[in-house]
């Protein structure tokens, strides 16, 4: 079966084939343009099966969206013999690998749909993807993305990757507190694009008839971890080290990014509030792996520009955050501009994406203006924590981002009152109270 | 002297009585008629404002951003915006008809003109909502992505696009309208043409040191050329 190249639509995937009726375990791997990196995942990969999982029958799964470059005859032609591998037992089953081109919707959630459509008619008891630019995956990626699932019956495995203290700042400053505020999981990694699914949760996902949207194609990793944790499957992270990415997208602009990252997150927020509204605080989420700290590459940032285009964002920008804003909000965000120690504080921070993710609610119309206004607010808390956390290394930081979390949970209340339009109920400062019974707190 | 002066005062009194007896009862009957559609419209407003929950007709309005063009303060709801049209589509008809009462010419033409022109104003007062929104909207666009860019003048390039809209909008109810319509169309081509001149002076006074540094690059690179085909000789 190695070698063998099939073609598949969204609606239908192809058969994988007579030879290949089944597996246990399957490895997706979407691609596009990855010539550089396709040769080194696909070893790592390999390797990890057959150190690993020696007993299961393992599939890896190619979803291309359309490489110009060598990618696919790449992927095809890569072999781990001639590479030094210390194998521990000797795979009982060969390792097929399959490459599909998709012809669905451009973006990775058609990728992904076509990955957990085979590992269906497979039945595949556990199916792991990762991305194909990765230059720090190992093959012990592959054992902490599937054991948890094939030995602990988790349903999903998110990443949580060793980051520098400025890298993934939507997901520290934006994402990771806001749906651990809402769904009450401490997932750290919501959006992290390397994953293991069990059988039962990729049933789920393709019971689902929004593949479609603009959540499933664009931010799928963030889909995947909000029904997870939202219909209360099993989720587990694993610490994976490094997450260095061969290429990053040069063009990416901010308030795109920020327009599809966090209007997603509003999104599942609309779709999900019945559950998200009946919870309140936050339970830890089982983390395997061995945590290590390693020298980051250092990530060149701009203060100045980012305090300068967030000072023209209160001068320009203030009819479009008056939709969104309360009085007192918005009145404390322009106070910021006079301030000489500049510093947007965790309950201000809070405030002003509860109160958008109302207004994307209530103004559906003018969701795309508020979305993108976000990226002048987004700049100034991101200054005040780079000015916050300049001298401090990545324990003081998690400990800033912990108490970022408690703020958003803490204003939960507020955001239930303003999203229902129900009185508030009293806050509840898990912090002060703390303070005050002099014990420490922990979240 | 005292029969003409009696004559004169006797006639201005028939006069006054016939002219009473002529305009008195459609005075009265158009008085009367336009208190009764009053009462009726203060009627129909009190009762479609208890009747109608538009809570669904609200959202629409308030997240179109409808309600904030009609009302500045943007809390229009429903039951006011059905409740007062209503109110003076009623105080309208009403009017119209106390008008017709007096059945002269004058009244006739007058109906007869607001009869006519009552679809074309609706039209007009559609095109002018719609451009107004337009105008907001591509507005907000501009502003929101002129900040993201850096751009130093984003609230004034704002303004000018929805001045724009809204002049365009304004144009087309005019000409629906009827309206001043040579005027309109005239000051319309003045303010595109100008507006075209300007962008192309920028461009070309902007584009001005490129286009040289791409001449004297392309001079060099020919001189350059020539040199080497000519050197060995």
């Amino acid at each position: 079966m190695s070698g063998d190249v099939s073609s598949a639509s969204d609606a239908s995937p192809p058969e994988p084939g007579a030879a290949l009726d089944c597996a246990d375990i399957v490895v997706g791997v979407p691609t596009y343009n990855n010539a550089r990196t396709i040769a080194h995942v696909v070893r790592a990969i390999h390797t990890g099966l057959c150190k690993y999982f020696p007993q299961f029958s393992a599939v890896i799964v190619n979803s291309d969206g359309g490489s110009t470059d060598d990618t696919r005859d790449i992927l095809m032609s890569s072999r781990v013999g001639g590479v030094p591998i210390l194998m521990l037992s000797t795979p009982m089953f060969p390792v097929h690998r399959l490459s599909l081109p998709y012809h669905g919707i451009p973006g990775k959630g058609s990728a992904f749909r076509l990955i957990f459509q085979m590992a269906e008619k497979l039945r595949a008891s556990a199916c792991i993807v990762i991305d194909a630019d990765l230059r720090s995956v190992t093959p012990e990626w592959v054992d902490l993305l599937l054991r948890p699932i094939i030995y602990a019956g988790y349903d999903l495995v998110t990443p949580h990757y060793h980051r520098h203290k400025y890298d993934g700042t939507i997901t520290s400053s934006i994402v990771y507190p806001l749906t651990r505020a809402l769904y009450g999981r401490r997932v750290r990694q919501p959006i992290g694009g390397d994953f293991g699914v069990s059988g039962r949760l990729i049933s789920r996902y393709l019971q689902r008839g929004d593949w479609d949207d603009n959540v499933a194609r664009y931010d799928v990793d963030l889909w995947m971890t909000t029904i997870a944790v939202a219909e209360g499957y099993r989720v587990c992270q694993s610490f994976l080290g490094e997450n260095i990415h061969a290429t990053r997208d040069p063009g990416a602009d901010l308030s795109t990014m920020l327009q599809q990252v966090v209007g997603s997150v509003f999104s599942l927020m609309q779709e999900y509030e019945n559950v998200w509204l009946a919870r309140s605080g936050s339970e830890s989420v089982d983390l395997f792996g061995f945590r290590r700290d390693a020298a980051l590459d250092q990530i060149p940032i701009n203060l100045p520009r980012m305090l300068q285009a967030f000072q023209r964002g209160c001068a320009e920008l203030g009819e479009v955050w008056e939709m969104a804003l309360t009085d007192d909000t918005l009145r404390k965000v322009r106070r910021l501009v006079a301030d000489s120690h500049f510093h947007m504080n965790d309950d201000l921070w809070a405030r002003v994406i509860y109160d958008f993710a109302c207004a994307y609610k209530e103004r559906p119309l003018e969701r795309g203006h508020l979305l993108r206004s976000l990226a002048p607010l987004y700049l100034g808390r991101l200054a005040s924590f780079m000015i916050e956390t300049q001298d401090l290394y990545s324990a003081g930081v998690d400990e800033k981002i912990e108490q970022l979390c408690v703020t958003f949970e803490d204003l939960k209340p507020y955001l239930i009152s303003r999203w229902t339009g129900r009185k508030p109920a009293e806050p509840q400062n898990r912090t002060k109270m703390g303070q005050e019974l002099g014990v420490e707190v922990k979240s | 002297m005292i029969d003409a002066l009696h004559g004169i005062i006797k006639g201005a009194v028939q006069t006054l009585s016939v002219t009473i007896q002529n305009w008195l009862p459609p005075l009265l009957a158009g008085v009367t008629i336009l208190l009764v559609a009053y009462i009726v419209a203060v009627l129909v407003r009190l009762l479609l404002a208890r009747i109608i929950r538009g809570v669904a007709f609200d959202r629409f309005l308030s997240q179109s951003g409808i309600s904030s063009i009609i009302d500045g303060t943007g809390r229009l709801r429903a039951t006011q915006l059905v409740a007062g049209t209503a109110y003076w589509i009623i105080l309208g008809i009403g009017s119209l008809t106390a008008l017709s009462a007096f059945n002269t010419l004058l009244t006739s033409r007058i109906v007869e003109t607001v009869v006519f022109l009552f679809p074309k104003v609706v039209t007009a007062a559609l095109i002018l909502l719609a451009g107004f929104w337009l105008a907001q909207y591509l507005g907000r666009s501009t502003l929101v992505w002129a900040v993201n860019e850096g751009i130093v003048f984003s609230r004034r390039l704002a303004g000018a696009v929805r001045i724009v809209i809204v002049f365009v909008a304004v144009v087309v109810a005019a000409d629906t309208l009827d309206f001043a319509r040579s005027v309109f169309l005239a000051a319309f081509i003045i303010l595109v043409g100008g507006a075209v001149l300007a962008a192309s002076l920028a461009l070309g006074f902007g584009a001005r040191g490129w286009v040289q540094r791409q001449l004297e690059a392309e001079s060099q690179r020919l001189h350059e050329e020539e040199r080497s085909v000519w050197h060995h000789l």
